[in-house]
């Protein structure tokens, strides 16, 4: 089974030393990504071995301590242009992330890849679920209803974009400062949309700070709709006996 | 004896370096016109009026990534004559998301004529290349020898 690795390089065309290197091992899928959101993304979608992150130093170790929050599982190493840096090993150590420098000898720096290839491949395993940073708020339904986090984002004036998805399909709820302005379910919008995602109680959310819709579908406060659709759905467990 | 074949493993090895560096840097470019694709695509969806500046952020990021390393990639990959005109047509004229649902129904037709064309070039181009990596794989340095002797009298011509 081929080890899969997922580079950061920001400039991959042009400085694609490593890249070289990586492409002439044996076994080895190496999948490149730009920047630390592509990065999240590849890693939530795919499963990977071990991430490489190659640049300068500190910022490289930045993005490997961001990635480590999300990630606690996976292996990953910063591919340091310029030397080692003291100030920079013991954070590194500290967050679990492997040093590896790029010196000038191109022999070198092909054993150094190989070896840390050939470490992931005894321990190869899935990477843990993490979250995506541009999200701002991120859960489950069974969690915390609906109605709970829309409340806490209303209440503290919030403007942007709840998405849900669940076996029934995906909405949208979009805020205005603390108020909903537009929801849509599929050809469903407005209030009816709005009734529907109380109902979810499976199904995960994310909220994505700044994005607001032009379309307004939703006229009503949202202390009245809490209050009427948390009655319909008192009514609704009620029926199912819940 | 021992000279000869150990020059055939280093020759293999060449090539196989090169083919490899062809087709990272095609991969890339396709998924670079992929992304751009993507936005262009919701720029010209009238049913999708909200563009958010992490939108436009995105479009002006790969289209910098594109404008900086297509000459140098389709010189890599010899194909800088063909697919030039198209790639600079398209990056031209998507200066933005906003601006690609702007442009007149003439240019957008312009506009995905030519992103056709280089997509279509740089997807034929990576196959190509998995062709010759399949190939490669497949052939032992003595394959590689025979052929070699067989092939001379062709090529010698």
């Amino acid at each position: 089974m081929e080890t899969r690795v997922l580079t950061v390089n920001t400039d991959p065309v042009f400085q694609d030393r490593a890249l070289a290197i990586l492409d002439q091992i044996e076994d080895l899928e190496t999948q490149n990504v730009r920047n630390l959101s592509e990065a999240v993304q590849a890693l939530l979608e795919e499963n990977f071995d071990g991430l490489i992150i190659e640049g300068d130093a500190a910022l490289a170790l930045e993005q490997a301590t961001n990635l480590r929050q999300h990630f606690p599982s996976l292996t990953i190493a910063c591919l340091l242009e310029g030397g080692r840096r003291t100030d920079v090993g013991s954070r590194a150590k500290e967050q679990n992330i492997e040093l590896l420098v790029i010196g000038r000898s191109t022999r070198r720096l092909r054993v150094t890849l190989t070896r840390f290839v050939r470490s992931l491949d005894s321990h190869a395993g899935t990477a843990a679920e993490g979250i995506d940073p541009c999200h701002s708020l991120i859960g489950n339904l069974n969690q915390f209803s609906a109605a709970e986090i829309l409340q806490m984002s209303c209440l503290s004036q919030r403007s942007g974009r709840f998405t849900f998805k669940s076996g029934r399909g995906n909405s949208e709820i979009y805020l205005q400062q603390g108020a909903v302005r537009h929801a849509v379910f599929g050809s469903v919008l407005g209030e009816a949309a709005v009734a529907e995602i109380f109902r979810w109680r499976q199904g995960r959310f994310y909220f994505e700070e700044g994005i607001i819709s032009q379309e307004q579908t939703v006229n009503r406060p949202w202390a009245h709709l809490l209050i009427d659709n948390l009655q319909k759905l008192d009514e609704t467990l009620e029926l199912v006996g819940v | 004896m021992k000279r000869s074949s150990w020059l055939v493993f280093e020759t293999i090895a060449m090539r196989d370096t090169k083919l490899e560096t062809k087709l990272r840097l095609v991969a890339l470019q396709l998924e670079n016109w992929k992304k751009l694709h993507d936005l262009i695509t919701y720029g010209l969806d009238k049913a999708k009026p909200i563009i958010s500046t992490e939108q436009e952020r995105q479009f002006t990021e790969i289209r910098a990534n594109l404008l900086q390393e297509i000459e140098y990639v389709l010189r890599e990959l010899n194909i800088l004559a063909e697919v030039s005109g198209k790639a600079m047509s398209v990056l031209q004229r998507g200066v933005s998301v906003r601006g690609v649902r702007d442009l007149s129904n003439d240019e957008v037709r312009r506009l995905e004529t030519d992103w056709n064309g280089v997509f279509t070039k740089l997807g034929l181009m990576q196959g190509q290349l998995k062709a010759r990596r399949k190939e490669l794989a497949e052939q032992t340095a003595f394959d590689y020898y025979l052929s070699r002797l067989l092939r001379r009298p062709v090529t010698a011509r």
